[in-house]
């Protein structure tokens, strides 16, 4: 299967009810996250990177700040006469909470688009992946569905998630959901599939005329009838559930492996881009073991945190294990440990605000302290 | 037919910059890397741009390729326009024969068709080998005032620099009387900027003689420049005010350089627009140390920064030290190894424990001290050393056996 032969479709709202502190003001797809992306960049360039031409995103709500930083595309390379990004709004001004409906509901984007396959992805996956693998995987095994997976402790975002067994040939055995949250370490299926388009919409009006709308259930019952296998992202991959993945993924970031895995300089990482100039270090400042994105003014002391664009901290500023997201400004003598700040927030000199390793706090965006 | 632009900016980018030495080697001057992620260019497009300025033909000949592919479509200036934008024009063939652009003056009057099609009142004549922040407009405006045939922009110069720059001799209204070429004795301190605005009926006519005159350098200031105000030409001097410097010369780069990490400099980044690496944002690790410096994205940093500027996807190794030295994108430091008062030209390594340049209070022989310049795509092998004021060739590899 050629990869101009698969529709992208990205869900831009995976687990917004999850993050009631990062999905506040935006969708989950657009949630600044490393530094200078945001969550639905990764997702977005895989697909690009792979070859395909033409992605569809579902927006359910509060997408303003999704379709300004996709805008066109162009920063993926999707906006050209023979590729496009499309932002699919509620159709007939209807939201579903299930993906059947949801899916159905875009039947007319779906059913119009010239590709034969179609590529379903969640938009709060981090990782740098190759999908020919699974298109040249699924063709071998003349698959119907192949779901992608990756094997580790299910995050703590998920609420009984789809867990798969497979054979030594990747072909599914069972899936289960899996009811209770530990430690144990299991092939997560974490959304990601691939499917013929007419075999995913035949399958949507069945399962609509007989009103069952829950797709777990219905991933569940297809073994019994189709060729399904599952492909493993083998990859560094990170899913992002809640506060706490949200937190510790960014700290991973501070990981030499992590980092030149995921921005892999021949599978680049795209996203909208700002005209920021280089970061300016003063003659006060001391930053240790972060990342930093242009734009940035530092006076202060950073220890273990990533800087989005445009921030600055004051002298005598101390800031440890902090995620600050882009344009916030942090006074002078201020002391932050453990605490994500969202964009345009004012911390005034002086303040002091201290979280947990376990227990971020969060200051939303505009906030001033 | 184009919609009617009132104004075309011609951006002179042929020279070879033959005293930036091995940083020209393979790119046209005003392609030189700036600032941590600009080009030279960069300040002059992003000036039209910031000025309203929607039609800019950029006149190659020297080196185009690296600056041909940066200017592209023109899109990160907004010079995409439908009908305007930005284009690279270099020297071609047509029917009466085909000639290399033998001046600045001859380079326009090549482009006149190109000039022509936007039907175009004024005409703003800029080079690119220098960094400033202007807006034209206001040039314009007092061009139109004065109901001048040509303005030059001028600059403030101290009075014992004064012999290095084209001075404008004025009267009082700035009406230009005579120009003094790098005077020994200079009349006053106002120097050409290398900026000029023609109402371009007067600037054809002049263009056209000149061409016609054998004896002729087609060059602006020695040329075009002089027969206009021999003939009378209402000539004025606008004076500018703010940061401008010519970097033509290694050491004016360096200098225009360490200017964006002195906070009593003027010169602020804000609107100068570029093409953007799609790199992760920068690392420093628990081990580095930067002060005042500037670091683009793409960096790994793990050794010492004091006063430099690090453009992007440079890494800088573990317990290295660089010191007011420019670093430009993708050239690795190794471990230990120091770099001062340098430049170091893109994808170059510096091997470990390797020292490039020398502070001036370390050298006995200070009239022989200088920026240290390492060309691009070169190997400094471990345990070397380059001197001060050397200048290493580009696509080499240096040894310490060899030195």
């Amino acid at each position: 299967m050629r990869s101009n032969n698969v529709l992208g479709f990205i869900f831009a709202g995976t687990l917004d009810e999850k993050n009631p502190e990062l999905s506040a003001s935006r969708t989950m797809a657009s949630v600044p996250i490393g530094g200078k992306y945001r969550l639905i960049d990764f997702v977005l360039s895989n697909m690009s990177n792979s070859g395909i031409n033409n992605v569809g995103i579902v927006a359910k709500s509060n997408f303003l700040s999704l379709m300004d930083h996709v805008g066109s595309g162009s920063a993926y390379d999707l906006s050209k006469r023979r590729s496009n990004l499309t932002i699919l709004p509620p159709y007939g001004g209807k939201t579903f909470s299930n993906y059947v409906e949801t899916i159905y509901n875009m039947h007319g984007y779906i059913e119009n688009s010239r590709e034969e396959y179609i590529l379903l992805s969640p938009s709060n996956i981090v990782t740098n992946f190759d999908y020919n693998s699974v298109f040249d995987f699924h063709s071998k095994n003349n698959a119907d569905i192949t779901l992608i997976y990756k094997h580790g402790v299910v995050p703590s975002g998920y609420d009984r998630p789809l867990t798969i067994d497979v054979d030594e040939n990747g072909r599914v055995k069972q899936i289960f959901i899996k009811p209770e949250k530990d430690d144990k370490k299991v092939n997560q299926f974490y959304g990601s599939l691939l499917i013929k388009k007419d075999l995913l919409m035949e399958e949507i009006r069945n399962s609509l005329s007989l009103n069952q709308l829950d797709i777990k259930r219905i991933i569940q019952k297809s073994i019994e009838k189709f060729n399904v296998y599952a492909y493993e992202n083998t990859g560094y991959c990170a899913a992002i559930s809640s506060i706490n993945d949200y937190f510790e993924f960014n700290m991973d970031l501070m990981k030499k492996e992590v980092r030149d895995e995921l921005f892999n300089p021949k599978r680049p990482i795209y996203t909208k881009v700002r005209d920021d100039a280089p970061s300016k270090y003063g003659l006060t400042s001391s930053v240790k073991n972060s990342i930093i994105a242009q734009g940035c003014v530092i006076d202060g002391e950073v220890e273990n945190c990533v800087l989005s664009k445009g921030v600055y901290i004051g002298e005598g500023a101390k800031i440890s294990n902090c995620i600050v997201m882009q344009d916030t400004k942090i006074g002078c003598n201020t002391n932050l440990n453990y605490v994500i700040i969202d964009k345009d927030v004012t911390i005034k000199d002086g303040r002091s605000l201290m979280g947990f390793d376990s227990y971020p706090i969060y200051i939303a965006k505009k906030s001033v302290v | 037919m184009f919609p009617k632009q009132e104004v075309v900016a011609m951006l002179l980018a042929g020279g070879q910059g033959s005293r930036l030495g091995v940083l020209t080697r393979k790119i046209a001057k005003p392609a030189v890397p700036f600032g941590g992620k600009y080009r030279i260019i960069d300040f002059p497009l992003s000036n039209c741009v910031n000025s309203g300025i929607e039609a800019v033909g950029i006149l190659t000949q020297y080196q185009p390729l690296v600056l041909n592919e940066y200017i592209g479509n023109g899109q990160p200036w907004d010079l995409d326009g439908m009908h305007s934008g930005v284009n690279c024009l270099s020297p071609y063939q047509a029917v009466d024969g085909a000639d290399w652009y033998s001046g600045t003056a001859n380079a326009i009057y090549q482009n006149i068709n190109y000039i022509e099609r936007y039907d175009p009142e004024y005409v703003v004549i800029l080079s690119g080998d220098h960094i400033y922040k202007m807006d034209y407009n206001k040039m314009l405006e007092f061009h139109k005032e004065k109901g001048a045939a040509c303005t030059i922009a001028v600059i403030d110069v101290p009075l014992d620099e004064a012999s290095r720059f084209g001075i404008l001799n004025t009267y009082e209204d700035g009406r230009i009387y005579e120009f003094d070429e790098k005077p020994e004795h200079p009349k006053s301190t106002n120097a050409s900027m290398g900026i000029y605005i023609f109402s371009w009926k007067e600037l054809k006519k002049y263009l056209v003689e000149d061409e016609a005159k054998e004896n002729s350098s087609h060059d602006f200031g020695k040329d075009v420049l002089p027969a206009m105000l021999d003939a009378g030409e209402k000539m004025y001097a606008y004076a500018f005010e703010g940061y401008w410097k010519d970097v033509g010369t290694i050491d004016s780069l360096w200098e225009a350089n360490m200017d964006l990490l002195d906070p009593n400099v003027t010169l602020d980044l804000k609107d100068i627009y570029s093409r953007n690496p799609m790199m992760p944002p920068h690392y420093v690790s628990s081990d580095a140390s930067i002060q005042n410096s500037l670091v683009a994205d793409g960096c790994n940093v793990y050794g010492n920064l004091e006063f430099s500027i690090i453009f992007a996807g440079v890494t800088i190794g573990k317990n290295a030290t660089v010191n007011s030295s420019i670093i430009m994108p993708g050239a690795v430091i190794e471990e230990g190894a120091v770099v001062q008062y340098a430049i170091v030209a893109e994808n170059t390594v510096v091997g470990k424990n390797a020292v490039v340049g020398e502070k001036p209070e370390d050298v006995t022989d200070h009239d022989n001290w200088g920026i240290t310049v390492i060309g691009a795509n070169t190997v400094i092998g471990e345990n070397t050393v380059i001197k001060a004021k050397e200048m290493i060739e580009s696509n080499t590899e240096v040894t310490a056996d060899e030195k």
